[in-house]
């Protein structure tokens, strides 16, 4: 178990490096005068375009600027932006509640909806219940986030207010502490629009998860023994049926991340994802640039967490 | 000289077996001459209704992009043309659908809709079947080699694979994208980029298990090279997977360069695009009292990953018939494809179960 840990953390550690690296590689290999002309803004002069170099260190050898990027990410620090030369850190501290509270909720949604469903469907296989579960997952299976998030804003936002029901609020956001039931309102259609494709994945996961886990010997022992069906069903199978559903948990965060980056385009939330966009349309590279290594590294330490847990949850990994 | 399953497709037999229909139902022994696998595949594929329409529907859509030019001609509206009086009302509102001559309306340019979705399925099928294309190459290329030299190769070839499946994909295209700005190669080539490892691992567990075959070991019994035994007999065997994958990874590609370009990374209007013309309609308002030119390259793109999706696993049961569903209805088959369906699809999934499934060989000492 040791072993397989350390060898995760080590391999964690080396995907981390080869991510900063291309990041480093993508955004700032090239053309020194450029980067430097474009950190030292519109008007600057020669003069200036030269010191903006020194400030970033671009007379140096190629391995020393990275080094120093490096060292940089690991004080916590991302940089100045070039547009306003204020550090990314206080941009991306801003933007990230935001980031968050989407991801968050929309995962209690999506498990809220999906694993109802999905033990409604294996418990009643082949029956109308079942079907009106399948048709659930197809519906939203096959819609793009960003095609199920603009039809949202157009049915649920422009028509219901035209129809005089003005449930859900414009596109935007207001932070938790400023309103936690504006904040609320504003996020729930993002959250469904996020939710939903995923619910629809983990709805077909749990179904055959639990289908699988109720075939087994031990559920019918229980059902011999005299337990209840409700007991057996809930204690006995769904508890082993959720483990895969943990796992894929983590490995879906990289797909939820990508597509919270898209709701957030579509409903106009100041998130991580907007200011990543915002930024590549200023060529502010350094901001786009920390979003992609902090985004990158969160999903690689999931993905490591999960393999960790998965080895927990499942002896024959750990013990082979 | 390789005895795999899918080759050896004998092109005498193959004549027999077109010679005449009705000759073959009256001479029942010549039905069981010459059905090659491939034969066999298609006959099961044949019987499969919701793999057969969506193959319709995809030949349907390529059409459409081929022959978009003359289509639009006959349409009489460019895809870029703007018709200020004929396609929008005074107030600037677009014309609706079958009106003035437009068959899905105008958007709020006054352009054709129908002309730019007619064009925007070029970019989405060069896209989708580009960027898979040259996954599938590099992917087979250096699945097959990982897997049939093992050892340090294979070590590092599979690590690399590895690293780049835990990639977020959108991000780092976004990240090629903004440096390098956007272009229809670029997109190719970084949607490539990301998708060819889960090639690449498929490939390489499959090849695994062909290079200890006894067909393998005779060809190199009668001293055929590296080479010569991966491309004559170990590749014909892959064929089968690479095609399955390959068709399920086209709906991802595709629906990845809609977003790309949704985020106005991708193709850069005016030039249409599913994913730009969505983007398009959602920058102004008013989309709102004409849904028409959101919702139909909506319509579009979702009838499009559907088609593949379902073909793809209907491909998938006829070419694998190992899998063992033997004949199922129609309603059960369009319930088994849920499971194709999700952005991430089930090629993403198959490769990441792969992926633990290598980690937990590679910890067995």
């Amino acid at each position: 178990m040791i072993r397989l840990v350390a060898r995760r953390l080590v391999y964690l550690v080396l995907v981390l490096i080869v991510i900063t690296f291309l990041t480093y590689v993508v955004f700032f290999v090239g053309n020194p005068n450029d980067l430097a002309a474009r950190f030292a803004g519109r008007d600057a002069g020669p003069a200036q375009i030269r010191d903006a170099a020194v400030r970033l260190g671009l007379n140096h050898g190629f391995w020393y600027q990275y080094w120093h990027y490096l060292v940089g990410l690991l004080h916590g620090s991302f940089g100045l932006d070039f547009q306003n030369q204020v550090p990314i850190n206080s941009e991306i501290a801003r933007a990230f509640p935001v980031t968050a509270s989407l991801v968050v909720g929309s995962v209690v949604i999506w498990l809220l909806i999906g694993i109802p469903i999905g033990i409604m469907s294996a418990t009643h296989p082949r029956t109308l219940r079942d079907r009106a579960g399948t048709t659930f997952a197809l519906t939203f299976l096959s819609m793009p986030t960003f095609v199920l998030g603009v039809l949202f804003l157009l049915v649920f936002y422009y028509y219901l207010t035209r129809a005089g029901l003005s449930w859900f609020p414009a596109a935007g956001y207001v932070g938790i502490t400023t309103s936690p039931g504006q904040w609320f309102l504003h996020l729930i259609l993002p959250w469904l629009t996020l939710a939903l494709v995923q619910a629809a994945i983990y709805t077909r996961l749990i179904r055959g998860s639990l289908l699988d886990v109720l075939g087994e010997d031990y559920i019918r022992t229980a059902r011999a023994k005299g337990l209840s069906r409700r007991t057996v069903i809930y204690k006995h199978g769904v508890r082993a049926a959720l483990t895969p559903v943990v796992t894929q948990l983590g490995i879906d965060v990289g797909t939820l991340l990508a597509g919270a980056f898209v709701t957030e385009r579509v409903f106009g939330l100041p998130g991580l994802g907007q200011l990543a966009l915002n930024a590549i349309g200023a060529a502010d590279l350094p901001v786009v640039a920390a979003v992609v290594v902090l985004a990158a590294s969160f999903i690689v330490i999931m993905n490591t967490i999960v393999d960790i847990v998965y080895a927990l949850l499942d002896p024959r990994v750990r013990l082979a | 000289m390789s005895q795999g399953g899918l080759i050896g497709v004998d092109v005498e037999q193959e004549r027999v077996e077109e010679k005449d229909p009705e000759l073959l139902a009256e001479n029942k022994e010549q039905e069981f001459v010459g059905r090659t696998p491939w034969r066999l595949a298609w006959l099961r594929l044949r019987k499969d209704k919701v793999a057969m329409v969506s193959l319709g529907f995809i030949v349907f859509l390529v059409l459409v992009a081929i022959f978009a030019p003359l289509l639009t001609a006959l349409i009489g509206h460019g895809p870029n043309a703007q018709y200020t009086t004929k396609g929008l009302s005074l107030s600037g509102i677009p014309v609706g659908p079958g009106q003035n001559g437009f068959i899905l309306g105008t958007d709020d340019q006054g352009r054709d809709v129908l002309s730019r979705i007619i064009y925007g399925s070029q970019i989405s099928l060069e896209v989708g079947i580009g960027a898979t294309a040259l996954a599938l190459a590099v992917g087979t290329l250096i699945g097959l080699v990982a897997g049939y030299y093992g050892g340090w190769i294979d070590s590092i070839l599979g690590r690399f694979m590895d690293i780049l499946l835990s990639f977020p994909i959108l991000l780092f295209a976004i990240a090629i994208v903004a440096r390098f700005g956007p272009s229809l190669e670029l997109l190719i080539i970084v949607i490539a980029m990301f998708s060819w490892p889960y090639i690449g691992r498929l490939v390489r567990g499959q090849v695994i298990g062909l290079r200890e075959r006894e067909f393998v070991e005779a060809a190199r019994a009668l001293g055929a090279s590296d080479l010569r035994i991966m491309v004559f007999d170990i590749a014909p065997n892959l064929i089968a997977l690479a095609v399955i994958y390959a068709t399920l990874l086209i709906p991802v590609n595709i629906v990845l360069e809609a977003t790309l370009s949704f985020l106005g990374l991708g193709i850069q209007p005016p030039t249409a695009s599913w994913g730009n013309m969505i983007a398009e309609a959602q920058t102004g308002d008013l989309y709102t009292v004409a849904w028409w030119f959101l919702v139909f390259p909506c319509i579009a793109l979702v009838l499009t990953t559907l088609a593949f999706n379902l073909f793809g696993d209907g491909l998938r049961d006829a070419l694998d018939p190992r899998r063992g569903r033997g004949h199922l209805g129609t309603v059960q088959k369009v319930k088994r494809a849920a499971r194709a369906f999700a952005f991430p699809s089930e090629v993403i999934r198959a490769a990441r179960s792969s992926v633990f499934r290598s980690e937990r060989e590679r910890e067995t000492p």
